[in-house]
């Protein structure tokens, strides 16, 4: 899935919260929004997921919708009129049909706290038309991830600590194999073992769907690790956007944050 | 030294307190909200000021002076007081955790939080009614002294009754069931009178003479209700502490709960899972559990009020009324607040194609199930032969095909995220302009049924209720939708409202 965000301007009083005026995320790109607190990412995030109006500018989505290889179902599709292999181009403001194939996960507002992860897992799949077989099969993918603090505790979501709410919101946010995931902060809260598994996950994922992926991070050293692209944004706008492949690309946005410092 | 530090600490805690007021994100937000809440107050200030000088005009003239009446029946207002609290009152926001660090004694502390629930204005919401009553009783026999005196004694006893009912409160935001106790008190009071002379003469004059002391100025009177509210406030800020404590210490962290699968709603595919949504929300969120009890609860006392006195025989609109109110209360209870506990993972929910539309389809069903409750229950009034079972049906039909779409408007406007598991430590504020949405609710049928009333008999009158509320019901599907596309065109502002008032 590509996405194409223009002219997007959002600002909170006389405060520019974000100013973009044309940013590509192309099919299959895994996307590192780097910046300093108060840069613009999560309102960016909100944005895209049209969870935020903004002043101008519209957010699209567009691409060949195709089934995810690691379904056992075709259920990517379940919910919506879509088809396999449809050219299809939403603006997210305009309509819904996009959120049948994409997972986010920005902070605690997406998650149903007074349910087990088992239920809200179970939950996630119903909704998007997977059968229970088909959700526990998916689980299994983030048994290393979960490292068995989350399903079968028997915990409230709510009672869980900080990085093991982290995991459930990534876990549901990729549960349906989303063509585009947008994750804010993901490593946030989480222990070092499941800060590696988090990026394994991310870049398998990424390898074995095709799926574009957004990210946002303060952890540097992964963002690079996993990152095909690095986009520094700042007071709401872009700075700079760096190929991987960009020689200097550590160099100089480590100098950039030094600068700030 | 000592005393200025103690000073300076009040006026910084109570600054805190008065902008936590202000800048609640309800309240700043929505003029018409707040133009509503001061037409609030303003009716009530009126209706009271016309039944204080009311109950001047009926009392004078009898054996008895009329402030000796409204003295001798003070244990009366003071429970009507007290049941009124339960609405108006809000639970106490003791933001404990913010001050737990700082050089402040957490002693002092607590002592700030109830010399401030003592000091409120609720407490002077009755002197709409007692000014200009004792205005006119009072000054002709003990002159304006003696109006000062009667006020002051009052106020006091308002005092009392605030840190009674922070009591009680504390004990019900713990366990939701203690709450029978004083609710079944105090309504025991009222309905069997009491409080009248001739029923509990010893009562009636011990409270005279206390109101007597008032205006008489004497010391002792204003000492003896002094001398009851230090324990009062004693054990409030013992209990508070003790609570408080605990709920920081997150108890409930290690508490396992075993998982629902509810399978038999599977059947109903999505829609099923959100009802299976609706009744875990209601069975493990305590605010949630705690609305549905107290809607269960008076529904079921006005069923058996209904059922087992002669209160409301007389009148046949009286009896729908009361019927009406059964079959809606549950309901207006539950939907007053509709979205504004979804508010907590509204995010979540709106990056699900049309998952709002199945949540309302959801509530309504999960609303129209509950009223198994009432059905049941007003097989009392049934079975005592002082309803039949067309009006039970026109009643639970309205409820659900014109009661419910009208609360279910709510969710276009609702953006105030409501806390699921509100304790102590964060403020349970669920607005009073819920309130005002909610008696909206109960009026607008009591006024489209005394229309019915006014014109038919009461089997006629049943008879257009049902087939109203049957369309109403039909139609829930179309009604529905029209809700949704209302909440999708509005949702950029709900979802800032949601998340403003969200306590992460």
């Amino acid at each position: 899935m590509n996405l194409e965000i223009e002219n997007v301007k959002k600002t909170f009083g006389d405060k520019v919260a974000v100013n973009v005026e044309k940013f590509l995320v192309h099919s299959g790109e895994i996307v590192g929004l780097v910046g300093n607190n108060g840069a613009g990412k999560t309102t960016l995030f909100r944005i895209i997921l049209d969870l935020l109006l903004p002043d101008t500018g519209s957010v699209t989505v567009n691409g060949n919708l195709k089934t995810c290889s690691l379904c056992t179902e075709n259920t990517n599709f379940a919910s919506g009129q879509l088809h396999e292999g449809e050219y299809v181009s939403y603006t997210t403001s305009k309509c819904e049909d996009w959120k049948a194939f994409t997972g986010a996960y920005i902070d605690s507002g997406f998650l149903i706290d007074y349910l087990t992860p088992d239920e809200y897992f179970s939950f996630i799949g119903k909704v998007n038309g997977m059968s229970k077989e088909d959700t526990e099969s998916r689980l299994m993918r983030f048994e290393n991830f979960m490292n068995g603090e989350v399903v079968g505790q028997n915990t409230l979501i709510r009672n869980l600590s900080a990085g093991n709410k982290q995991k459930v919101g990534i876990i549901g946010a990729m549960l349906n194999n989303p063509q585009l995931l947008i994750l804010d902060e993901p490593f946030n809260f989480l222990d070092p073992s499941s800060q590696i598994a988090m990026k394994n996950l991310l870049e398998s994922y990424n390898r074995e769907t095709g799926a574009t992926i957004l990210v946002s991070s303060h952890n540097l050293t992964h963002t690079f690790d996993i990152c095909t692209r690095i986009t520094l944004l700042e007071h709401g706008v872009i700075l700079k956007d760096y190929d991987k492949s960009y020689a200097d690309l550590t160099f100089e946005i480590e100098n950039y944050f030094k600068g700030n410092v | 030294m000592y005393l200025n530090r103690v000073k300076l600490l009040y006026r910084l805690i109570s600054k805190n307190q008065r902008i936590a007021n202000r800048r609640h994100p309800m309240f700043e937000r929505n003029m018409v909200f707040k133009v509503l809440t001061y037409f609030f107050v303003a009716f009530w200030a009126v209706y009271l000021a016309v039944l204080g000088i009311a109950f001047f005009f009926i009392f004078d003239g009898t054996n008895r002076e009329a402030f000796d009446w409204i003295n001798g029946g003070m244990i009366f207002i003071l429970s009507i007081d007290f049941l009124l609290r339960f609405v108006m009152q809000e639970t106490p926001a003791q933001e404990v955790k913010a001050y737990k660090l700082m050089p402040i004694p957490m002693n002092f502390l607590f002592n700030v939080f109830l010399v401030r629930s003592g000091l409120r204005g609720y407490n002077f919401f009755w002197f709409f009614f007692l000014v200009p009553f004792g205005f006119l009783a009072v000054p002709s026999f003990f002159g304006f002294s003696g109006l000062i005196g009667f006020l002051i004694g009052w106020w006091l006893m308002f005092v009392l009754n605030s840190y009674w009912y922070l009591f009680w409160r504390t004990w019900i935001n713990r366990h939701t069931y203690i709450l029978v106790a004083p609710v079944l008190c105090c309504a025991a009071l009222i309905y069997f009178g009491i409080f009248f002379d001739e029923q509990c003469p010893w009562l009636f004059y011990a409270t005279l003479r206390l109101g007597r002391g008032f205006v008489n100025f004497y010391p002792l009177s204003f000492v003896l209700v002094l001398i009851a509210i230090i324990p009062m406030f004693i054990v409030n800020k013992r209990m508070l502490r003790h609570f408080v404590y605990l709920e920081i210490s997150k108890d409930d962290r290690v508490k396992k709960v075993k998982s629902q699968e509810m399978r038999f709603l599977n059947r109903f595919g999505e829609i099923g899972e959100y009802i299976k949504l609706e009744i875990k929300s209601t069975i493990r969120n305590q605010v949630v559990r705690k609305q549905f009890l107290f809607g269960a609860f008076y529904m079921f006392l006005l069923c058996a009020l209904f059922a087992f006195s002669d209160v409301y025989d007389g009148s046949s609109f009286m009896k729908i009324f009361i019927c009406i109110y059964c079959f809606a209360c549950l309901g207006t209870m539950t939907l007053t607040g509709i979205m504004c506990m979804e508010g907590n993972y509204i995010d979540g929910l709106m990056s699900r194609k049309e998952s709002v539309l199945s949540l309302l389809k959801a509530k309504y069903y999960f609303n129209c199930m509950m009223m198994i409750f009432p059905l049941l229950s007003v097989i009392m009034p049934i079975v005592e032969g002082k309803l039949t079972v067309v009006t039970a049906l026109g009643c639970l039909f309205f409820s659900m095909g014109v009661v419910f779409p009208f609360l279910f408007q709510l969710a276009v406007y609702n953006n105030n995220t409501i806390h699921l598991n509100d304790k102590l430590t964060r403020s349970g504020r669920s607005t009073k302009t819920q309130m005002i949405f909610s008696s909206a609710a109960l009026f607008v049928p009591i006024f489209i049924m005394y229309l019915l009333m006014s014109l038919f008999s009461e089997n006629i009158a049943s008879v257009i209720m049902l087939v109203i509320g049957f369309i109403g019901t039909a139609m829930h599907p179309l009604w529905l939708r029209n809700i949704y596309r209302r909440f999708m065109k509005r949702r950029y502002v709900n979802m800032a409202g949601f998340r403003d008032s969200r306590q992460v």
